[in-house]
């Protein structure tokens, strides 16, 4: 699996961002799915950026591998911050009253709809969040 | 900024044409450019057509956009609205924010 590690801060977003997006097998995939694994990265990435270790910073690993039969990608996030689950809170509430009055809760929810699977655990010190996604959408194919 | 938006004035309404992507990195700016104009203009229309991603840093910078319009009795409209855009603001419920035209 090969292995990213960089401070956990918004400006390395683009370098996390880059080091899935840029492999060959996604970049051969449609619009849809590379804005989709653009956006769970980015609301997984910005939430370790944010809260892992407030108000201090420190490292994350991010961990990608593309695995065939169905054609997918597992992408891991590594923190060593705060233990946290996030998938351990209800869904975001998405009626009109909460949509004014919270502000969090959104990119879980969008990771979520938008990967075929998201699963926590916390090993050896470490928050790891695995999401994966089916790469079975070529641009010439399906859209 | 990674974005650009072109204001186009309609009387007292104002339509943006965006151009480019709001993340992380860019939705305070974003967000700013965009209030400062709801400030200004009744009613804004957003023109999506060249807008290629937003996250939920750009979902709350239209939900500060739509409040400063709200305020004043003014509507925030959106069209050419991306399918992953549409998709994004759908699962969130911001469609509600938005009149489509």
């Amino acid at each position: 699996m090969d292995s990213l590690s960089v401070s956990a801060e918004i400006k390395n977003l683009d370098q996390v961002t880059d080091f899935v997006l840029q492999r060959p097998e996604i970049a051969a995939c449609s619009k849809q799915i590379r804005l989709q694994l653009r956006l769970a990265i980015e609301e997984i990435f910005v939430n370790i950026a944010s809260y892992a270790y407030d108000p201090e910073i420190g490292p994350a690993e991010v961990r990608c591998e593309v695995l065939p039969d169905p054609l997918r990608v597992v992408i891991q996030f590594l923190d060593g911050g705060k233990p946290f689950d996030p998938l351990a809170k209800e869904d975001a509430d998405t009626s009109e009253e909460a949509l004014f009055a919270r502000e969090g809760g959104l990119g879980i929810l969008l990771v979520k709809e938008t990967m075929d699977g998201v699963t926590y655990t916390y090993e050896n010190g470490k928050n790891i969040l695995t999401i994966e996604k089916k790469l079975t959408e070529p641009e010439d194919v399906c859209l | 900024m990674s974005m650009k938006i072109d204001l186009i004035k309609h009387g007292n309404d104002c339509e943006l044409k965006m151009d480019g992507f709001i993340d992380a990195t860019n939705a305070a700016e974003v967000e700013q450019v965009l209030v400062d104009v709801a400030g200004k203009f009744d009613n804004m229309l957003l023109d999506m057509e060249k807008l290629e991603y937003v996250s939920s840093a750009g979902l709350r910078a239209f939900k500060r956009v739509y409040m400063e319009l709200r305020r004043k009795g003014g509507t925030l409209s959106a069209k050419n609205v991306d399918k992953a855009i549409m998709e994004v603001l759908e699962v969130t419920g911001f469609t509600r924010l938005f009149k489509f035209v």
